[in-house]
């Protein structure tokens, strides 16, 4: 049983490590490309903000991927092991798709994976008769499904919105421009620390959403989410982002340079709005994806020469993909496990 | 190295806007160094006419290289402020005056000038100085994309940006009327130049206008591509 745990805590560390290392620096980049932050702002900012994000507003988010899409309470008060055993599979599961498609430079996102993953436990444990299909929170998950459509659409209209008000009040009376864009560089700070909080908030639950589930029914810890976990979880995210994600961060920066402050500003205001929105709303969204929407808005409200939409199509493939194959690929590893553990 | 990365940045393309204003320089500093050939030209000095000529000739290629990166960088996938077709036709008009520096450079090389009368080489100096300030206007029309990218078409860069074009049609226009005044003169002396030098002249004034005329309708298309955008 001990075994179990500490598997399982390693595979919540390893997902929040791949978290921290790609999306974290995904949702930074945009400081570094628009020059307002240097890399060593960056990663400190992003340290020390998506981890407060992570233990303080974490657990919404955790809540849901713990609980709200397979009954878990259900399942584990007759076969905990069976939890255990699942949410590592789904644990494995989403950190190997994760891994792949990074290989493979595909923009699959960690909470489409999770979710995907734990609906693959559910779905296994409903063909083993442990619950009925009916008893998986359908009407949950499309609400899940949903704010994948919705938030960069959101995204995009509250970039519009933001970017066009910029538009209309300081570049469009600008008298001295880079002036203009140098005090947006001050304010890019601002919201730098509220994307990284607003990251940390939504996505630590990828991380220790499972690993929750499986303490909570094993009882190692009580119910809900305990600190501790919430804790381990910012801190594999920020050594993710400490190890490997600053030359994602860097890699991004150098790609971006066509935003300048005002616009940078834009998109992430409008991104770690949205995604503070969904953290409250307990919904697990990709903060990538978000930012493309947010991207597109500044885009179309005037703030971008140019902006490639072929990029959408790879969004909607990869999520179309991410489900089903996360879904079956942690149905696949709990029967592998089954044999092992139980 | 390959990045190992999950990214969807791309989003953001690489703007044809700075090529486009690196496209305009070529275009100028080709015509630049036109004038110093036609400098040597008048002086019969065959060597440094060559030499120009092949400057010319490399920034004509790097004009030709810049062009082609513009066009790739804009698949039916990327989405621009302004309407593609109009870009393309404005960078069109744009890419012809390095290609009319080449021609008019060429033309120089085919026949030296050994009897031309003073008057009408002073008529080509002036030709050509006229051309290029027309050249180096819209250069500086060129230069204001940038500007107006960067406000998102604030009122005011449009107005400025505006406001240069009629000066570059008028100076168009001065180039006009100091061809016709140079053509006067050649028929002139026709005697004096003969036919085939009389025959090789025109085609060289046709070449160094040229250079005028297709900075006006690339400023003239620029014009189009913001109004309509």
């Amino acid at each position: 049983m001990d075994l179990i745990v500490i598997a399982l805590i390693l595979a919540g560390l390893y997902m929040a490590w791949n978290i921290g290392a790609n999306d974290l620096a995904n949702a930074m980049g945009t400081s570094v490309g628009t020059g307002a932050l240097s890399i060593k702002q960056v990663i400190i900012i992003a340290a020390v903000f998506e981890f407060l994000g992570a233990v303080l507003f974490g657990q919404r988010v955790t809540e849901t991927i713990a609980n709200g899409i397979v009954p878990i309470g259900i399942i584990g008060t007759i076969h905990p092991d069976i939890v255990a055993v699942g949410m590592l599979a789904a644990i494995l599961a989403a950190g190997f798709w994760v891994t792949l498609t990074t290989f493979y430079n595909l923009p699959v996102s960690t909470s489409h994976s999770i979710v995907g993953s734990v609906l693959g436990f559910g779905l296994i444990a409903a063909y083993n008769g442990t619950i009925s299909y009916s008893d998986i929170h359908w009407g949950e998950l499309t609400r899940i499904v949903a704010s994948w459509f919705i938030s960069p659409v959101l995204g995009a209209v509250f970039a519009y919105l933001t970017f066009s008000v910029i538009r209309k009040l300081y570049l469009h009376r600008a008298i001295d421009l880079p002036l203009v864009e140098n005090k947006f560089i001050s304010l890019q700070l601002i919201t730098a620390c509220y994307i990284a909080f607003a990251h940390g908030s939504n996505d630590v639950a990828n991380a220790i959403g499972p690993l929750c589930a499986a303490l909570n029914v094993m009882g190692v810890t009580g119910t809900g989410i305990p600190i501790w976990v919430l804790v381990m979880g910012g801190l594999g995210m920020v050594v993710g982002m400490a190890t490997w994600g600053y030359k994602v961060v860097m890699t991004i920066g150098s790609k971006i340079t066509q935003l300048t402050p005002t616009r940078g500003f834009s998109a992430q205001f409008a991104t770690a709005s949205v995604v503070i929105l969904h953290s409250y709303s307990s919904l697990p969204i990709s903060t990538t994806h978000t930012l493309v929407g947010s991207v597109i808005g500044v885009g179309l409200a005037g703030g971008i020469a140019a902006v490639d939409l072929r990029v959408v199509w790879r969004i909607i493939s990869s999520w179309i993909a991410t489900v089903p194959i996360a879904a079956l690929t942690s149905a696949l590893i709990y029967v592998g496990l089954k044999v092992i553990f139980l | 190295m390959k990045d190992y990365i999950r990214s969807v940045f791309d989003v953001v393309a690489e703007s044809p806007f700075g090529p486009l204003e690196e496209h305009a320089k070529k275009g100028v500093l080709a015509v630049e160094k036109l004038s110093e050939a036609m400098d040597a030209y008048c002086a019969g000095n065959q060597a440094l006419l060559e030499e120009r000529t092949d400057e010319i000739d490399k920034l004509e290629h790097d004009a030709d290289m810049l062009k082609q990166k513009i066009r790739a960088s804009i698949p039916s996938s990327v989405k621009l402020q302004v309407d593609k077709k109009d870009l393309l036709s404005f960078l069109k008009q744009q890419d012809s005056i390095a290609d009319f520096a080449q021609a008019a450079a060429y033309w120089m090389n085919l026949r030296p000038c050994k009897t031309l009368p003073m008057e009408v080489k002073e008529g080509f100096l002036e030709l050509m100085a006229a051309s290029l300030k027309v050249t180096r206007k819209y250069n500086e029309l060129a230069g204001e994309i940038y500007n107006l990218l960067a406000t998102s078409f604030s009122k005011e860069e449009i107005k400025e940006t505006m406001s240069i074009i009629p000066e570059v049609e008028k100076l168009e226009h001065d180039v006009d009327v100091l061809e016709t005044a140079l053509l006067k003169k050649i028929f002139e002396n026709e005697e004096v130049i003969g036919g085939a030098g009389v025959c090789h002249l025109i085609g060289l004034i046709e070449r160094v206008g040229g250079i005028a005329d297709k900075s006006a309708s690339a400023a003239d298309r620029l014009r189009t591509m913001i109004l309509r955008r």
